[in-house]
């Protein structure tokens, strides 16, 4: 009997103390919730449709976040991670039959390998530099899948590939959970010795170097980890559609990821998944109206501007700072109703 | 008394004769899911296609299902496909299971087309294909004939037969080069966009037009949305190309014609090149495409069949233009028409048999299905046409006298002036 | 083939030089990414062909309006959309490529997404040196002759110039000697702008008009700028030769790869980048915070 009380007071006490605390973090927790229980509610095959390339798009913003947002290295060229996770796992199960569960990890270790590849020549590079010179990447690579068809399936891609699951319902689980443990892991990372490291390489990479940090080393870790959440995207992007081809490097996702991150906030892993769950809901819910249909594209154009307009730094910092409070003494966060500190005490206001 | 009871026997009679044709026109309609780019020239093709053949069945009456006449309603679905893949999954999703349309006619651009293929097959929903030429869409039908049995596409031919037709067309006028200008081996440049569609055309171009007694002088493989040409076409001229064999379906097909013309290249641009198809080519080159020639589905003035003329002729007096190929939804409508009506019933199962024996004249030509739910190509069947853009309008100039084929308003090739000059 | 490859390469080089060169100046003064610079180009292409064939108006008039409004609705665009969040890098970027967007729906709404042909404005070709050329390719050269002289004789000529050098060179000590950053950065944004606009009026003619057209040059232009060095001129104007000779020599010499002159391009750029990172021309920013 204790056995089980234990454990469920841990989770209690760990709930009380660490989750509902901040409104912020009770949010991300109810809303977990929600989306594992959705099923409950509806199993219409278009809204788990949604809500699973929702789940793709978000790892993918959150990678994204993980190299351009916390380390700084503004990459254009993001495609090319989800790309190389997509057409690797592609080719492998089209080629050598091999089951959706082998060819996913190998496509996001590919899409890592990138990564590093990639990584290497943007070591040199810093800025403006880096961004355009990242954008070129993707492109060089539709250059090559077009120039080896034989290989690569050219403007086709790879089709007739297998489904990870054959029902709804079990790949919108797959989506799901696969979503919410590697966007938490992405968190960690951030929130680690690490990140701590990434964060300091954005804010002043000869400040860090003079520190002992080998700034070189801890920039490709970062290229490497996030080619990796985002090859995972791309691989299970892949063979839910059950085609990867050009449109997955294309100038046009990449640009996407960009707008995702910078509107949900970035340096944050949360925003840029904020972002996604409001945007890609968003567009395909005004395409539900037919007189709006042909307008989507436009209206969230304009939706992305007003939003930077009136919060610059994206939309979870904004809303952040406004329902909780950082302490000045422990930085520590609270409620913004509390009047003390909830960790040191310190008067807040 | 006896007036009053039968005035409320009237009036009750009256009611119930409303209420039963009330209720007969009430009938549940058969919904059909139109899908395609709808903010491009494709998409408005399907739209304006399904929607003229919409108008004309429902007129009639009508579908007949069994006993009863069921209306037609057609659903508006914007792929956005050119733009975007995943958008085109979400909308076929979206099509069947949210707006719950019995049949899909439509579809474009191949790596989308797959995509929504295994959507419409998963929930074993027939999707008649318009717009994709690629012969995979096909050859899954034959690789796993369960699961794509629902597939069958209407327009255009598949790629394969797209390179007869082109080979009979290219003989036509190479054959006019040898007669007026007086070279019996013409110079052909291959210029075919980098996709895989047009790998086959140009394998089979190189080792049959030798041949065919003509010469190929090089093969330029431009990105099909390359917007500008002048160096390959700077090439060509100093190859002395007679022929500019094209295989194009994007943009840079314009750019081609028009820097032609610019450049007044002095060879004939015959081939594949869907912008040249399009009735805006004219405006987009600005006038200067003229002898661009093209395969094509339709034709003003041009009868391929009885049903062509009545269709092109509603078709440009109701939208103003005369349609592309992608306009062949309305074929589509009317062969999944006859195909309900025969089996009396819209459960796909029991349609797949009777589609796959489907004997229709269309607007397009004799729709008759392959093993592999492809249109079947040849004389008697569906054909296609060659024409040549001459000061504005687009003239269709093949099959004339092609196994025995002419259709009746074709008219003779003509060769750009600039050609004359190499006369020997 | 070498007479080809020289011609191809001077005509394809000033146009890209005429882009370049605007989109390197806006980086330089103000250090504005402006994604929406080919979707200026675009908007001018497409009103010039809006006046040219809808409203019938004069070659001249269109032209000029053309130029006009859409310099105008830069500094618009500037005031309402950038200058608010000049602070936030990301967020000045972000917005560019929403303007960006803006532009390409309203254009694909209501012009549709057909390509559209602007009429030449001047009709005809003649040979060079074996190769033909059309007038409206000599025009070209011609007008990007001229404007990048003119743009180099307002910068180095005129106060205004000084005062955008100036505030290129350093942004800080520009403000504490008095000048108003803010305005200077607008003007340059307009001229900037109006660098792209009279690039997409005379180019249109060349190419077709369609609202994906930004694409395909804001890719090159971004391979040019970064090429020759983020902000220099000089650079610009030298890297968009160097791009438009290798794109040239690529179709002339492997016909059956010209699809590859793009990717062929981009390599080239990623080359000198790891020989030098900061581009031909760029200023070395080894140890700058």
């Amino acid at each position: 009997m204790r056995a089980l009380i234990y454990p469920i007071r841990r989770a209690y006490i760990l709930l009380r103390t660490e989750v509902f605390a901040l409104p912020s973090r009770a949010v991300v927790f109810l809303f977990s919730l929600a989306l594992l229980l959705l099923p409950l509610y509806s199993t219409d095959p278009y809204v788990l449709r949604i809500v699973i390339m929702t789940c793709v798009f978000a790892i993918f913003a959150a990678s994204w976040d993980l190299l351009a947002g916390y380390t700084g290295q503004v990459n254009f060229g993001h495609a090319l991670f989800f790309g190389i996770g997509a057409y690797a796992s592609s080719l492998l199960n089209y080629h050598f039959q091999l089951s959706p569960w082998i060819t996913i990890p190998i496509g996001a270790i590919s899409a890592m390998l990138g990564g590093i590849l990639v990584g290497i020549p943007c070591l040199r590079l810093r800025g403006s530099y880096l961004s355009l010179a990242t954008l070129a990447f993707p492109l060089i690579l539709i250059g090559l899948l077009f120039a080896f068809p034989g290989f690569s399936g050219g403007e086709l891609g790879i089709s007739g590939i297998q489904r990870l699951f054959t029902y709804p319902v079990h790949n919108y689980y797959a989506a799901v959970i696969l979503m919410l443990v590697l966007c938490f892991a992405m968190w960690k990372i951030g929130d680690s010795n690490t990140g701590l490291i990434f964060h300091a390489i954005r804010e002043d990479e000869v400040a860090a170097r003079a520190s002992g940090i080998n700034t070189k080393r801890y920039k490709l870790l970062a290229f490497g980890l996030s080619g990796l959440f985002a090859g995972i995207a791309g691989a299970f992007f892949a063979h839910f559609i059950r085609i990867a081809g050009p449109s997955t490097l294309e100038v046009a996702l990449s640009f996407q990821a960009v707008i995702w991150g910078i509107f949900g906030g970035v340096a944050t892993i949360y925003g840029p998944v904020v972002a996604v769950f409001i945007l890609y809901p968003l567009t395909e819910a005004v395409a539900v109206f037919p007189a709006l249909r042909e307008y989507r594209l436009l209206i969230l154009a304009i939706v992305v501007l007003l939003v930077l307009l009136f919060m610059p730094q994206g939309l979870t910092p904004w809303l952040r700072n406004k329902i909780e409070t950082v302490c000045r003494r422990c930085k520590n966060r609270n409620v913004f109703w509390r009047r003390e500190c909830r960790v040191c005490g310190t008067e807040l206001h | 008394m006896r007036r009053r009871m039968r005035a409320v026997l009237v009036a009750v009679s009256a009611a119930a004769a409303l209420m039963v044709t009330t209720t007969q026109a009430a009938e549940k309609p058969i919904k059909i899911g139109i899908i395609g780019p709808m903010a491009f020239v494709q998409g408005e093709n399907h739209w304006a296609g399904a929607e003229l053949a919409r108008d004309e069945i429902n007129k009639a009456g009508g579908i007949k299902v069994g006993s009863q006449k069921h209306p037609i309603e057609i659903v508006k679905v914007d792929s956005n496909e050119i733009q975007s893949v995943p958008d085109a999954t979400n909308a076929m999703e979206r099509a069947l299971t949210q707006d719950k349309v019995d049949f899909v006619i439509g579809g474009f651009r191949t790596e989308a087309v797959l995509a929504m293929q295994d959507v419409a097959m998963d929930y074993k929903k027939i999707f008649l294909g318009v717009g994709a030429a690629h012969e995979q869409l096909g050859l899954r039908v034959q690789q796993n004939y369960d699961r794509y049995k629902y597939w069958f596409r209407i327009a255009p031919i598949k790629s394969g037969d797209l390179g007869k037709v082109l080979f009979a067309g290219l003989g036509a006028i190479a054959a006019q080069i040898r007669n007026d200008l007086g070279k019996p081996v013409p110079k052909v440049a291959i210029v075919a966009e980098k996709a895989v569609w047009v790998e086959s055309i140009v394998k089979a171009a190189q080792d049959n037009l030798p041949k065919m007694k003509m010469e190929v002088v090089g093969v330029w493989q431009p990105s099909p949305v390359a917007t500008d040409v002048t160096a390959e076409l700077s090439a060509i001229r100093r190859a002395g190309a007679d022929l500019v064999f094209t295989a194009i379906s994007g943009p840079v097909g314009i750019v081609m014609g028009r820097q032609m013309g610019e450049l007044q290249i002095p060879a004939i641009p015959f081939g594949i090149n869907v912008e040249a198809q399009k009735e805006g080519f004219w405006q987009a080159t600005a006038g200067k495409g003229n002898y661009v020639s093209t395969l094509d589905t339709y034709g003003e003035g041009v009868e391929i069949t009885p049903q062509t003329l009545p269709f092109v002729n509603a078709f440009k007096k109701r939208f103003g233009k005369p349609p592309t190929y992608t306009a062949s939804t309305y074929d589509a409508m009317y062969a999944l028409r006859a195909a309900v009506e025969t089996a009396g019933t819209i459960d796909a199962d029991k349609l797949v048999p009777v589609l796959e024996k489907t004997d229709l004249v269309g607007a397009a030509g004799r729709l008759v299905f392959d093993k592999l739910h492809d249109p079947v190509f040849g004389p008697g069947y569906v054909t296609g046409l060659a024409v040549q853009w001459q000061d504005g309008k687009k003239v269709a100039f093949w099959p004339n006298n092609w196994n025995g084929v002419t259709y009746k308003g074709v008219q003779t090739f003509k060769i750009p002036p600039q050609m004359m000059q190499k006369k020997n | 083939m070498f007479q080809d490859i020289l011609i191809t390469g001077l005509v394809n080089g000033g146009v890209y030089a005429l882009l370049a060169v605007g989109f390197s100046l806006i980086f330089g003064v103000a250090r504005i990414v402006n994604i929406a610079h080919t979707a200026f180009y675009m908007l001018a292409a497409y009103l010039v062909y809006a006046f040219l064939n809808i409203a019938g108006l004069p070659l001249l008039v269109s032209v000029i309006l053309a130029v006009g409004l859409v310099t105008a609705l830069s500094m618009v665009c500037y005031k309402l959309v950038i200058e608010p969040v000049r602070e936030y890098e990301s967020a000045v970027l972000i917005a560019t490529i929403a303007l960006a967007l803006i532009f390409q729906e309203s254009l694909l709404l209501t012009f549709g997404g057909n390509f559209l042909g602007s009429p030449t404005l001047i009709a005809g070709n003649m040979d060079v040196a074996g190769v033909r050329v059309t007038y409206q390719q000599l025009l070209t050269i011609v007008v990007v002759a001229l404007v990048l002289a003119g743009t180099w004789f307002l910068l180095h000529k005129t106060r205004l110039g000084l005062a955008i050098r100036a505030t290129a060179n350093d942004l800080e000590v520009a403000n504490l000697m008095g000048m108003n950053v803010g305005r200077i950065a607008m003007y340059t944004v307009a001229i900037s702008v109006a660098l792209a606009a009279i690039a997409g009026v005379v180019v249109a003619p060349l190419f077709v008009v369609d609202p994906l057209m930004w694409l395909a040059p804001l890719v090159t232009m971004l391979a040019i700028v970064v090429l020759g060095g983020l902000g220099s001129l000089k650079g610009s104007l030298i890297g968009a030769f160097i791009i438009a000779y290798v794109e040239a020599i690529t179709v002339f010499t492997v016909p059956a790869g010209s699809f590859l002159k793009g990717a062929v391009a981009l390599s080239i750029m990623v080359v000198v980048l790891l020989i030098r990172p900061e581009g031909l021309f760029g200023v070395a920013f080894e140890e700058e915070r």
